[in-house]
């Protein structure tokens, strides 16, 4: 079975939580960390890190300072940190972030690019 | 000067005992002062306008959660009409433990031993939410079975299940999840909406918190055609309502051990 942590990502702290029988329209946009397991349209942003859930359904464009996605999304995506794609993730849109994982069996429709204008600078 | 409002059903026969007792301790500490019984006749604004008038030093609701709910509203709307620079505090004596849990949280105790809490006069200064125009200090739940809700303008939330959508402003008998950190200080609201497990007894615990959703916020517009809104578990208003986080604040007495820091 699951632990908390592992569904959670280990966030220990959530602005918001999107459960899954949640539907939100309209642009929703954020400072703090976000945790989504339902449904949204419209956009999402967040200042802080952003959980999409394995049952997630997202048709919205997408911006976090980091992500970890589980779920389905339709729409651009951009993370100006660390982007973590899991083996459940099904992802159709561009894709704009500074570092990536992608995990065996996550399916990836969209450009990936890499030359992030929000990439951080090495001294 | 302390001004003392008891709520009518502690007029009650079965009351007299616990009244006398709170009645002596109160003379012990010195903090005697103006009772006014709460009746038919008589409505707790004119009666607290009247002794801010006079130069009243301290309001005390001696009752429970609902003579508690109806000064916080009328201390809160003497300030927001800005007649008087309202920042006298409202203490608590709580009398029997039905409709009491508002005390517990505000670490009052019941009966003498609040008194004890009012001679130390230790205060916190609160937010208030508010629904159309009535205030309230902890919550505000109506059933999410035709609801719909809109926040800040910005987007709006449909609902699927059968659940019960709450908004926090001090979590009184409320589990919010762990990962939640929500304050009467921190000038917004948490709206927590929780609906069935999805499936009982094959998910774990941690699992069920997540039929849970929780969204911070400054403005909400409820909408649901049949059933109205409670406030603080004592107080209906009728969606569609709009409910802010006020700008008035309220100043209370509360106890050492109260559950908020």
């Amino acid at each position: 079975m699951f632990n908390k942590d592992e569904k959670t990502g280990n966030i220990k702290e959530a602005e918001t939580i999107i459960g899954p029988s949640v539907k939100v329209k309209g642009n929703f946009h954020g400072q703090g960390n976000i945790i989504i397991e339902g449904s949204v349209e419209g956009s999402v942003k967040t200042a802080g890190f952003l959980l999409i859930g394995d049952k997630a359904i997202i048709s919205a464009n997408v911006e976090a300072s980091e992500a970890r996605i589980a779920g389905t999304v339709t729409g651009k995506i951009k993370i100006k940190g660390f982007l973590e794609i899991t083996s459940s993730a099904k992802l159709n849109g561009d894709i704009q972030t500074a570092k990536i994982s992608i995990e065996k069996g996550a399916s990836l429709n969209g450009n990936l690019n890499m030359n992030n204008e929000h990439a951080p600078d090495k001294k | 000067m302390h001004i003392y409002i008891y709520d009518s059903y502690v007029n009650q026969k079965r009351y007299d005992s616990i009244i006398a007792k709170i009645e002596t301790r109160i003379t012990d500490l010195g903090l005697n002062g103006k009772i006014i019984r709460l009746g038919v006749m008589n409505s707790p604004y004119n009666a607290v306008e009247n002794e801010l008038k006079k130069g009243a030093k301290t309001i005390i609701a001696v009752g429970n959660n609902n003579i508690y709910n109806q000064l916080i509203n009328v201390l809160a709307k003497m300030s927001a009409t800005d007649s008087y620079q309202c920042k006298t505090p409202l203490g608590f004596i709580p009398v029997g433990k039905k409709n009491n849990e508002i005390a517990d949280y505000l670490g009052v105790g019941l009966e003498e031993e609040a008194c004890d809490i009012l001679s130390a006069r230790r205060t916190q200064e609160l937010d208030l939410g508010m629904a159309n125009d009535q205030y309230f200090l902890t919550t505000a739940i109506i059933p999410t079975l035709g609801t719909t809700v809109e926040i800040d303008k910005n987007y709006s939330i449909e609902i699927t299940k059968k659940g019960e959508i709450q908004v926090i402003n001090l979590p009184i008998m409320v589990n919010m999840p762990s990962t939640i950190n929500t304050s009467a200080k921190d000038g917004v609201l948490e709206m927590l909406i929780k609906t069935k497990p999805l499936a009982k007894g094959l998910i774990n615990k941690s699992l069920n918190s997540l039929t849970e959703s929780v969204f911070s916020f400054k403005k909400l517009f409820i909408l649901n055609k049949n059933l109205p809104i409670i406030l603080d578990s004592v107080l209906e208003v009728p969606a569609p309502a709009t409910i802010t986080i006020a700008k008035e604040k309220i100043n209370l007495i509360v106890g050492k051990n109260r559950r908020f820091s």
